[in-house]
């Protein structure tokens, strides 16, 4: 049975292409690059694209749904930000971490209201609600671009860390996304009126499938899968810095889940894709820092391998040829 | 008739012109030719051909085989524009203008020189608009111009790139009584600098008020190509539907077991419309629909049947006040979206299943899966794989859909199973009424029967069933009462006993 969206099989898709470009790079860094292959420069490989690979999980539901949502990392910083906040004040941890992720889901959940209920393009709203969200929580609540844990959180930083000897906890709790997301999308009803939404918005409505309140739900779960991303951040370094919300790093989450063939056309993809982009992309940035590339050769080679990634997309789902219909 | 024939050669001729569509022949062997100076209307049903010829004259697309000659000279055009610059224009029904730039801009789009100077192309487009007496202001953007103002421009665009061949393709659908005199006064002066016009329309006084040659075409074959002045509104309406040899691939239900009842067999009144209003294309639409029946809605393009259809089962939304009220079981309903109206057994199985029909990344089991799991009665939180097979297999025998490979998505599948899938998902939900929209357009021949069977079948479980096409036979072969539309109202009923090709589209046709 296919229980996934059918990239199964030998049949080339993105997916198993990008995944063998990843086994190539990773053969040739291994020979030509000293040090790529030691346990502890693959540790630091894992350590580093863990975040980015549970970003991208987010964001791909959204995309399997035909949406985008830009203001994921905004949303996770600011409800981080105030969770160190409600921490800092005496709040135990738990308490702090729930209430953070209930305002990253209300802010998931008023996305996808405007969206689908106000009927406004996903691009602009969630471009509109990152600002928003962002210029809210420093007027009201921080008054620092950069918010830091205070002291007497060991055990919340020890998610940061390492466990059994130099495994980072994160790359843990990567898996962990990857594993509930993949049952999520694959075995669930919900999960599978994703990839319907996202395959034909027009034939979901008229099937009768819930699209408001499913909309709602892609949404606040990109951005509660946001959350989490944000809080292993968070436990990583032991601060916030709220200008994350205004780098690049949504532009590399939404780059990881094209390139490993979530198409942005909607209903195709599935986990597999985004754990094959995130590592193609945790191999190229490793392998770069060790050649000792400077940032702006790095995007270079970054921007290369995107748009090759897009040129695989329009040749792998080409526009359907068949429109000529009988003349009436 | 022929014999009278002038000593030029015909402006324009299509030879033994074919167009194949996936086997389908859109239009087939016809021989069509226009004089100089002759206005030549072009007849025909919905399906019957006639786009699809003057798309091939005006060069969008390319005939399959046959010869087309222009004043004698053989030729090919790959393109619109080349077509154009060989003196054919097409005059579009949906305008082909570009509605943010001024009328003189548009009057000299495709011919810009590197610069533009304004001034220059501004005197240029009055002097062009006023050597046609149009009284249309060059620096108005076209977005503030009515339909017959902006047919104008595009008139005046075709005789600019020196056309001689102007098509026209249902021009007076959206013009007024004055509106239309004037497009008339206008394609004489055209035929009087000897023009040649090909005019489409569904208007038959028009056609046999304003051309002076006549061309019918039944299922992409030529019917007959006569003097406008031999023919009346009779002769014309029985050659369009005319159809013996076609009638046969339909099933009568005459010695069926199946035939449709009789008015006091029919059982309880289950959804009733009344004076459904939605902006101007549903205008006060009423009808009902019991238990147990088959009702065909017959109705040419813009006469509101999809429309009401997509109200009914809330995918469009009626006018807010003064909409009309919906009864479902004596029950006053007002859907927003459809699912409320799956909750209420309420189905609408779309015309165009590709555009809303079926998910095209999902297999034949999937889709169909879907169908039944977006019903609201059914909650399930986990997805089954032998719950999905055993569903879907209910619905691939019953609508006997060949799917071989089970594994193979939608889109790899023929036209009659895509749309055996898209009703099965439909039908999974278990629905009380169901509205077929065009039920067989773009479907094999050899599923047309089963389709039909499934239709028929549905009313004899007792269900209520609507169906809408505009192709005559069916219509005539699964419906147990037959209600004609027209121009968003509904014109005409008849039973199936009184009714005949002739009178529907007698009633059809304004």
């Amino acid at each position: 049975m296919t229980g996934t969206s059918g990239a199964r099989g030998p049949k080339l898709t993105q997916t198993t292409a990008v995944l063998a470009m990843c086994a190539v790079l990773i053969v040739v860094f291994s020979i030509f690059l000293k040090g790529f292959l030691t346990l502890g420069n693959l540790f630091a490989l894992a350590r580093n694209i863990s975040i980015l690979g549970i970003l991208a999980l987010g964001m791909a539901v959204v995309v399997i749904g035909r949406g985008l949502d830009l203001s994921q990392v905004a949303s996770f910083a600011a409800s981080t930000a105030i969770a160190i906040i409600l921490m800092n004040s005496g709040y135990a941890t738990p308490v702090a971490l729930l209430i953070g992720f209930v305002m990253a889901i209300a802010i998931g959940i008023l996305n996808g209201f405007l969206i689908s209920v106000i009927e406004m393009p996903p691009l602009l709203t969630t471009l509109a609600s990152s600002l928003a969200v962002l210029g809210i929580v420093r007027t009201t609540a921080v008054q620092h671009y950069v918010v830091y844990l205070s002291k007497g959180h060991d055990e919340f930083l020890r998610l940061g860390g390492n466990i059994w000897g130099g495994v980072p906890i994160s790359i843990l709790i990567f898996a962990a996304t990857a594993v509930v997301v993949h049952l999520f999308l694959s075995r669930t009803v919900i999960g599978r009126f994703v990839y319907a939404h996202g395959d034909n918005p027009d034939a979901a409505r008229q099937t009768g499938l819930p699209t408001r309140p499913l909309t709602m739900i892609e949404y606040a779960l990109c951005a509660a899968i946001g959350y989490v991303g944000g809080v292993v951040m968070v436990a990583q370094t032991a601060l916030m810095h709220l200008q994350v919300a205004e780098s690049t790093i949504i532009f590399d989450v939404i780059m990881v889940v094209v390139l490993g063939g979530v198409s942005l056309v909607g209903g195709r993809g599935n986990v597999m894709s985004v754990i094959a982009g995130t590592l193609l992309i945790g191999v190229l940035l490793n392998g770069m820092t060790i050649m000792d590339m400077d940032v702006q050769t790095q995007n270079i080679v970054k921007g290369i391998v995107l748009l090759i990634a897009i040129l695989l997309d329009s040749r792998l789902h080409p526009r359907d040829e068949e429109t000529s219909k009988q003349g009436d | 008739m022929r014999a009278e024939q002038q000593a030029g050669t015909p402006l324009l001729q299509v030879v033994d012109g074919s167009k194949v569509y996936g086997g389908l022949h859109a239009i087939d062997g016809v021989n069509f030719d226009l004089r100089p100076g002759e206005i030549h209307a072009l007849l025909g049903e919905n399906g019957a051909g006639k786009s699809t010829l003057c798309k091939a004259i005006a060069g969008a697309i390319v005939l399959t085989s046959g010869d087309y000659m222009i004043r004698g000279r053989k030729v090919s055009f790959a393109s619109p524009k080349e077509a154009l610059e060989g003196g054919v224009a097409m005059v579009y029904q949906e305008s082909s203008l570009v509605p943010s730039m001024t009328v003189a801009q548009n009057l000299e789009l495709g011919m810009e020189k590197w610069v533009t100077v304004y001034s220059k192309i501004n005197i240029a487009a009055t002097q062009s608009l006023q050597s046609m007496n149009f009284n249309v202001d060059p620096l108005v953007l076209v977005e503030n111009l009515g339909t017959a103002k902006r047919q104008m421009v595009e008139i005046v665009r075709a005789v600019r790139h020196n056309a001689q061949v102007f098509i026209f393709d249902e021009p007076t659908a959206s013009l007024t009584p004055e509106e239309t005199q004037h497009l008339f006064h206008l394609l004489n002066t055209l035929k009087e600098k000897g023009a040649g016009i090909i005019f489409i329309s569904h208007a038959l006084e028009e056609a046999l008020n304003i051309a002076d040659r006549i061309t019918v075409l039944r299922d992409g074959k030529l019917v007959a190509t006569v003097p406008a002045k031999d023919v009346t509104r009779d002769s014309l309406v029985r050659m369009m539907v005319g159809r013996e040899e076609t009638a046969a691939q339909y099933a009568t239900h005459g010695a069926d077991p199946d035939a449709p009842k009789l008015e006091s067999a029919r059982g309880e009144k289950v959804l009733s419309v009344e004076n459904v209003t939605m902006g101007s294309i549903v205008k006060n639409m009423s009808f009902s629909v019991f238990n147990g029946e088959v009702v065909g809605i017959f109705g040419l393009v813009g006469a509101g049947r999809s429309e009401i259809a997509q109200i009914v089962s809330g995918a469009r939304k009626r006018n807010f006040l003064r909409g009309g009220m919906i009864y479902l079981r004596d029950r006053p309903v007002r859907y927003r979206v459809p699912r409320q109206a799956v909750r209420d057994g309420i189905a609408y199985i779309t015309e165009d299943r590709k555009v809303d029909g079926f998910f095209e990344t999902m297999t034949v089991d999937q889709n169909i899966y879907l169908g039944y799991l977006s019903s609201p009665r059914i909650r399930r939180f986990f997805y089954s794989a032998r719950e999905m097979k055993r569903i879907a297999d209910r619905w691939i025998s019953a609508l006997s859909i060949s799917a071989l490979k089970r594994t193979l998505k939608i889109v790899e599948y023929s036209g009659g199973n895509q749309q055996k899938v898209v009703v099965g998902k439909s039908l999974a939900q278990e629905p009380t009424v169901v509205i077929f929209d065009e039920p067989t357009r773009g479907v094999d021949v050899s599923a047309i029967p089963q389709i039909h069977q499934a239709i028929r079948g549905l009313a004899r479980e007792n269900k209520a069933v609507v169906v809408i096409s505009s192709y005559l036979p069916e219509i005539l072969a699964i419906s147990d009462r037959i209600l004609v539309a027209r121009g968003g109202r509904i014109v005409e009923e008849m039973t199936r006993a009184d009714a005949t090709e002739d009178k529907i589209m007698y009633a059809a046709i304004h």
